[in-house]
């Protein structure tokens, strides 16, 4: 018998974080095999599909890198019904989990360039694989930025991480509107990372966030002389299956749950603006 | 194998396939539907309501059973469908063209269980088309024929008071052995008539695509043309082009829940339609196909030219279902051949 690609595996919720709290509430997951062992090798920027039996299935980024094997990583926000099951998690519950789907970053052509990372809000989960891939890999890369913003400072997702990261890249986190007692830039991501005029000679730039802060990202990165295939972003269309068979997600002839999530400007601003 | 059948020997034929389970056209409540037939089929339809494509796609595809007792590991049973071994009698050509079609859909990338399972137990015997049974029939214009066997197993051609049986595939002689001395051979003047009856069921007149050929870069220079939204006003969204269409594959997969303590439930597959608004709405609210015009394009742009771009070849298979089915009247004919012309 061929494998059933929709019966999921079982995982193991082994930690849960409370990453962001309130009304756009994120928590961050980790999932091993229930039965022990691995649960699929993934490359940065492939997602899985995540469910609670009885509730039903969501697709979501891998969030961790994969040089790291025993767990694989998400951050949730709660939006609906299968987030919202996420979150009334506690650990050790048992969930179903399909995957690797997708493409990925094509990290291994990147070595020996800049790297400028791009986040805002809950956009920071399908970029962090490759972040800290990269940071592992330090001597592979050369400068390595990160610029991420929330709309407050509660809205900062891995702050810690982030934090930790300053060690060996730097780091710019922003906030929508002055607060009191941050010391970070105040202001919208695309005007944050003009602030500090990233250079596109023998650079790459990652970007991920809402659909409004990636357009104007990626049209001051114009403007500074980044080319379009120097500029990679993520797409999420709804999804069903991550198999190219429900029609759900299409973009164009393409699939994105086989030919996306990740694209480069240079592809994506040639197909249809269906996302 | 090409042999002849006495007509009214047919439900003899029937009888005969003991090991399958026998499907033919039946008119019910005025619908043709395909039912399961002991005996006498009536092939006397124009075609059935709903494609037979439930055959290997159903409305409702069960993919396993889940049961939890509370603090303990869920435990999951794989349910794949039975293997009951199908012949759908009466096919028309239009509808067994889709049948390569979904092949792809569910076999390209990776296999699709579900359906494979289904595909290999299921055999078509299929009825020409002596003369385009509709008005709105349109197979000429998108690479079928009245008289094309594709995707067929068997091919049947009414020759008056009997069957002209062609087998296509292996297992449509499989079929045609199992009714042993009940076909015979054709004597020239029935392989005479045959080819007649052919001959002038593909010069009937048909509506037409006007370049079928030329639509998919034509479309694809169309994307953000004013035609759309003009045309899709009076779409009411209810999805009867798709779900009625031999080629639509969309799909939902939801749980369902039976019992909550313990907890016990499927995952199901339903058809979807992209004519929905909340088929590729976001949870945010954030639609990429706001509007009817954006969703009819994505059901005109699949059909001529993504799917042309993917597998080379039209999805459309120009059985008129969504033509003669629509509340409101909206053509996919129409709609190909307007946007379409004066684009370069
Ligand atoms: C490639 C990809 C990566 C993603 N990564 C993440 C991530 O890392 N973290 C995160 O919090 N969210 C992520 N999402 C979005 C996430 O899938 C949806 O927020 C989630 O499915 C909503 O499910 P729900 O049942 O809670 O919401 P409901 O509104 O109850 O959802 C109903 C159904 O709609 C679908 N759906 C609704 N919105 C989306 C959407 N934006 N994208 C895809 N499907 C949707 C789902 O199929 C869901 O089953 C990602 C989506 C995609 C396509
Ligand atoms: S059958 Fe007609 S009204 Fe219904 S969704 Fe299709 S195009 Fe719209
Ligand atoms: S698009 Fe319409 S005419 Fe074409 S195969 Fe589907 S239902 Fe038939
Ligand atoms: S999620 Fe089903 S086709 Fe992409």
């Amino acid at each position: 018998m061929s494998d059933n690609i929709y019966l999921p595996k079982l995982g193991r919720v082994a930690f849960i974080k409370d990453e962001v709290v309130g009304e756009r509430a994120i928590k961050t997951f980790r999932v091993e095999a229930a039965d022990g062992g691995d649960l699929f090798e993934h490359e940065c920027g492939q997602c899985a599909m995540l469910s609670i039996f009885g509730r039903g299935e969501s697709m979501i980024s891998i969030a961790s890198s994969p040089l790291i094997k025993e767990y694989k990583q998400f951050s949730i926000m709660r939006v609906g019904r299968v987030s919202t099951a996420f979150h009334d998690l506690a650990v050790g519950d048992v969930i179903g989990i399909r995957g690797p789907y997708g493409n990925n970053f094509p990290i291994d052509d990147w070595r020996g360039k800049n790297l400028y990372f791009i986040g805002g809000g809950c956009g920071l989960a399908p970029i962090w694989p490759l972040i800290t891939t990269a940071v592992a890999q330090r001597a592979d890369f050369k400068n390595i930025t990160v610029f991420y913003g929330g709309r407050t400072s509660r809205d900062i997702m891995y702050r810690a991480e982030l934090e930790k990261l300053r060690e060996s890249v730097d780091v710019h986190l922003s906030i929508d509107k002055a607060e009191e007692g941050w010391d970070g830039y105040c202001g919208f991501v695309p005007a944050a990372v003009m602030d500090k005029d990233p250079v596109p000679d023998n650079s790459v730039a990652i970007t991920c966030g809402p659909p409004i802060m990636i357009k104007f990202v990626i049209q001051n990165l114009n403007q500074l002389g980044f080319a379009d295939d120097q500029i990679y972003t993520t797409i999420e269309n709804k999804m069903k299956c991550g198999l190219g068979k429900c029609g759900r997600c299409n973009v164009g002839k393409d699939y994105v749950c086989v030919k996306g999530p990740v694209y480069s400007w240079a592809v994506l601003k040639n197909l249809p603006e269906e996302y | 194998m090409e042999k002849i059948l006495d007509k009214k020997r047919i439900d003899d034929w029937i009888a005969a396939l003991n090991d399958w389970e026998v499907h033919a056209p039946a008119l019910e409540d005025g619908i043709w539907t395909y039912k399961p037939v002991s005996g006498a089929a009536r092939l006397d339809h124009p075609n059935t309501r709903q494609s037979p494509k439930g055959f290997t796609f159903p409305q409702r595809e069960v993919y396993f059973s889940f049961e939890q007792i509370k603090g303990e590991p869920p435990k999951l049973t794989q349910i794949l469908p039975k293997e009951t071994r199908h012949v759908v009698f009466g096919v028309r050509p239009c509808d067994g063209k889709g049948v390569p079609r979904m092949d792809k859909v569910f076999t390209d990338h990776v296999e699709d269980t579900y359906y494979t399972t289904r595909r290999k137990n299921v055999a078509y015997v299929g009825l020409a088309c002596n003369k385009p049974p509709s008005a709105t029939c349109f197979c000429l214009s998108v690479g079928g024929s009245p008289v094309s066997t594709d995707g067929l197993d068997v091919q049947l051609t009414d020759l008056g008071d009997r069957y002209f049986v062609k087998a296509v595939t292996e297992t449509g002689k499989a079929l045609m052995k199992a009714a042993g001395s009940l076909l015979t051979e054709p004597a020239a003047a029935d392989q005479k008539q045959v080819k007649q009856v052919h001959t002038e069921a593909v010069a009937y007149p048909q509506r037409k695509i006007n370049d079928p050929d030329g639509a998919p870069a034509k479309l694809k220079v169309s994307f953000n043309s004013p035609l759309w939204d003009e045309m899709a006003r009076a779409c009411i969204g209810c999805g009867i082009c798709t779900f009625l269409c031999p080629t639509c594959h969309c799909f939902d997969i939801n749980d369902e829940v039976h019992s909550k303590a313990p907890l016990q439930g499927q995952r199901v597959r339903t058809w979807d339609n992209c004519q929905f608004p909340d088929f590729t709405m976001h949870s945010s609210g954030h639609n990429p196909r706001e509007n009817t015009g954006a969703r009819l394009r994505q059901r005109v742009n699949h059909k001529f030219q993504y799917f042309h771009e993917n597998f080379g070849m039209h999805q459309c298979t120009g059985c008129g279902r969504c033509v003669s089915e629509c509340p409101v009247g909206i053509d996919i004919v129409a709609v190909v051949n307007k946007v379409t012309e004066n684009v370069g």
